[in-house]
């Protein structure tokens, strides 16, 4: 009875993970041979060689810790103002959360058409808003602004993600925990990092972990809004493995690449559940 | 009937002027011609001579008469979405199903999705695409692993040989690769210089320009004279008017073409034939890297970013004076290809009437192949090869490249004369013979194994290069990287590309079809 079930599970996932095993070691590469004889490491090499996905390496890092970073800080700074009732609570809490259910590549498309020159209104809403002369700045092209447009354009999309996480684990806080500090003589400040903050860590520490994983897969924003560029300036390794294999067929470094990618991930991102849920076992 | 004519479907080929009656009547007699035609054929290179008799082009009657015997089966092409697409699926599709029975369908997909959506169909070996689309930099690739076939074989069973000899000697080569034709040359793309005839005329800037520099304005010859006149444009008329404004925007579709154009103009070779160490990070590198960034100050702002449709839509808004790229610009800013709805994604030209048309500054416009050839692993070949050079005929490929939408553009000596042609907006008999000259004096694509990687890994440098980073450094780098992609491919393959890429027309300033004696003159 559960052989179909079964035999659609092989197919779909242990065959092409067994067959990517093979392309490690072998020559797949479309633009220089038919034939794919054993190369032994050299597809690894070939990543490890490649200054652009050393590049790619420190920019997942970079993009990733500065996105999360940002969307934690905004999505407490909103949990925090909306933790109390107050009037058109509801329908704000809405369009806040709405960008967490927009495709990312949708969201990539929004930003580049926002922030591009002439035709996106972004140097406009600044020179309204900033002293100084007209604002001119080619937010995808100049200086660090790539990777700022990136981090703005994913914190949008996932900081209602952060504030989500943020309110259920503020409301979950019982009330007379604040009464007790307030009996205690705590003043608001006190309470908010002597128990709020306690209480609320586990919470932030599950939040960041999940949103640390995602990010370090960015690949769709940088896609649509960047294209990696200027140059490489914002090759992830995703969008790096993602050229090697798909635009340009090298299959099996792009196979090996995925493959690191993937084992460092595991490394960290085991090492995070581990540490960073440790104040939950205790 | 002027030879024009033949398999004409409405006026101008406009889908708004399609007739059905028209259609019918025209497919019988063609029918008729090819049933006639196929054991009586005269030879094609007397046909063509012969001009203007009532079906005088049995390339397209043999093809037809040919391919009835797979009527019902379907043939899968692949093109550009937009324009390119339209082109099968408005214009050849209908028309091969109403002369032969044989369907077409169209995958459409982005011009670098067009590349790896058919290698990975081919590693799939899925025979789901029949006629592949193949920029002359993929055909090495493409010939080498198995993509495409040659098509020699075909030729000379349907007797089609004059149907090259029509091709603009500049392109003529571009589907040969090793001894072995792989496809039909479809896209005259050669780069001119537009420039706005009343800028250039404009009193004021004129005085201005000779008070200055001491001299009178005039359309830039070389790479100097374009970037003085455009900054100076600038200087003047900005916001209003930009001295240039091109598409710079990384990968789409690129921004190789311009360095190659330049670099060669200056006379560089982009790798050492004997040792294929790269060479573009030498003088020719640097000075053409050079002009690039003095144009881009001469810009619009966010010019960076700019993709074809927005430097199109800049241009027909008449706020850049200059632009060297592909042919559509001599039609779109006519008119002539907005009038149809499917070329509704860019804006009417306020500019209808003012466009000149000069060769590209150096002398050296790119250009570069979009040939049509069957796939090797396709179930129908004989099919999509007969349609192919249906598709490619000196009187189809007219039609086609009259198409208001169609992205099609002049490549054969015929086009170039056309009279029908030349008489669809006032100054078309000047585009023609402009697009003829470019053809003479162009150089052409990077084709060798591992074009697409060499090309995107200058993409990327340019950019790097646009948004601050030191120009020889940069193509220092570039020129490793570039030496990494010729060991990949292995330095004795690669060596051999490179040689055979230099015996085209085009691979350097010094083999142009002008310096090599075997240009077109109209």
């Amino acid at each position: 009875m559960v052989w179909p079930a079964v035999s659609l599970v092989l197919l779909l996932s242990v065959f092409p993970l067994v067959f990517s095993l093979w392309v490690l070691f072998v020559e797949y590469d479309f633009s220089v041979s038919n034939d794919h004889p054993w190369v032994g490491l050299d597809n690894f090499n070939d990543n490890l060689i490649d200054p652009v996905w050393w590049n790619s390496v420190k920019v997942t890092a970079i993009l990733a810790l500065s996105a999360v970073a940002v969307e934690f800080i905004l999505g407490l700074l909103l949990a925090l103002a909306m933790l109390r009732p107050f009037r058109g609570r509801r329908i704000l809490m809405v369009l806040v959360v709405i960008p967490l259910f927009i495709s990312p590549v949708v969201v990539g498309g929004f930003w580049d058409l926002f922030l591009r020159q002439p035709i996106g209104p972004a140097n406009q809403i600044a020179t309204w808003v900033l002293p100084g002369g007209p604002v001119t700045t080619n937010f995808t092209e100049d200086g660090l602004w790539p990777y700022i447009s990136v981090v703005m354009a994913d914190a949008w999309q996932w900081t209602p993600f952060m504030f989500v996480v943020m309110l259920a684990g503020l409301s979950a806080i019982p009330n007379d925990v604040y009464e007790a500090a307030e009996i205690d003589g705590a003043k608001p400040r006190q309470s908010f990092f002597f128990v709020t903050l306690p209480l609320l860590l586990p919470i932030m520490l599950v939040a960041i972990t999940f949103r640390l994983i995602d990010a370090v897969k960015l690949f769709d924003i940088i896609y649509t809004l960047t294209r990696g560029g200027p140059g490489t300036q914002t090759y992830t390794t995703s969008y790096y493995l993602y050229y090697q294999g798909f635009e340009r067929f090298h299959l099996g470094q792009g196979t090996a690449g995925a493959w690191m990618f993937m084992i460092v991930l595991s490394v960290i991102s085991f090492w995070l559940v581990r540490r960073l849920l440790k104040p939950v076992e205790a | 009937m002027p030879d024009d004519d033949v398999l004409s479907f409405g006026e101008h080929g406009s889908e708004d002027a399609f007739d059905r009656r028209e259609l019918l009547k025209k497919s019988g007699r063609l029918a008729a011609a090819g049933a006639v035609a196929g054991p009586l054929l005269m030879s094609a290179g007397e046909a063509l001579a012969a001009g203007s008799a009532a079906v005088t082009d049995p390339i397209a009657a043999t093809a037809v008469a040919q391919a009835k015997q797979y009527k019902g089966i379907t043939l899968t092409t692949i093109r550009e979405t937009g324009p390119q697409a339209a082109d099968d699926k408005l214009f050849g599709g209908p028309r091969w199903k109403a002369l032969t029975g044989i369907n077409v369908e169209t995958i459409e997909g982005a011009m670098n999705e067009v590349y790896t959506k058919q290698v990975a169909e081919h590693v799939a070996k899925s025979g789901k695409i029949d006629v592949v689309e193949a920029l002359g930099g993929w055909i090495p690739d493409f010939a080498d692993r198995g993509v495409i076939v040659p098509i020699d074989s075909y030729i000379a069973k349907y007797k089609a040989q004059a149907t090259i000899k029509d091709i603009h000697p500049a392109y003529r080569s571009l589907a040969q690769y090793k001894g072995k034709t792989y496809g039909f040359f479809d896209d005259g793309d050669a780069w001119m210089l537009y420039y706005r005839k009343d800028v250039f005329a404009n009193g004021k800037l004129r005085a201005a320009y000779r008070a200055k520099y001491g001299k009178s304005l005039q359309v830039p010859r070389t790479w100097d004279e374009m970037t003085q006149v455009s900054q100076f444009i600038t200087d003047q008329m900005a916001p209003k008017i930009y001295g240039q404004g091109h598409a710079r925007a990384l990968g789409n579709p690129g921004n190789y073409f311009y360095f190659m154009q330049a670099f060669r103009s200056f006379g560089g070779q982009f790798f050492n034939p004997t040792t294929m160490a790269a060479t573009i990070n030498g003088p020719a590198g640097v000075k053409a890297m050079n002009v690039i960034l003095k144009e881009l100050k001469a810009s619009p702002p966010g010019s960076e970013k700019f993709d074809f449709l927005t430097m199109w839509t800049t241009w027909l808004q008449g706020k850049t004076a200059m632009l060297y790229t592909w042919p559509p610009t001599g039609r779109i800013s006519e008119n002539y290809a907005q009038r149809d709805k499917a070329f509704s994604f860019l804006p009417k030209s306020k500019i209808v009437g003012k466009v000149g048309y000069a060769v590209v500054p150096g002398k050296n416009g790119w250009f570069n192949a979009v040939v049509r050839c069957v796939s090797a692993d396709s179930e129908n070949q004989d099919a999509a090869y007969l349609f192919t050079q249906w598709d490619t005929s000196p009187s189809v490929s007219l039609q086609r490249v009259m198409l208001p939408y169609s992205l099609r553009d002049p490549y054969r000596i015929s086009h170039f004369k056309s009279k029908k042609y030349g008489s669809l907006w006032p100054a078309a008999p000047q585009y023609l013979k402009g697009l003829n000259n470019a053809a003479n004096t162009g150089v052409v694509e990077l084709v060798m194994t591992g074009a697409a990687d060499y090309s995107t890994a200058l993409d990327r440098a340019m950019t790097a290069m646009y948004s601050g980073k030191d120009v020889q450094g940069t193509l220092d780098d570039l020129a490793k990287e570039w030496d990494a992609i010729t060991k990949r491919t292995g330095v004795d393959t690669a060596r051999a590309s490179y040689a055979n890429f230099l015996k085209l027309t085009g691979s350097t300033k010094r083999t142009t079809a002008e310096a090599k004696g075997i240009d077109v003159k109209i």
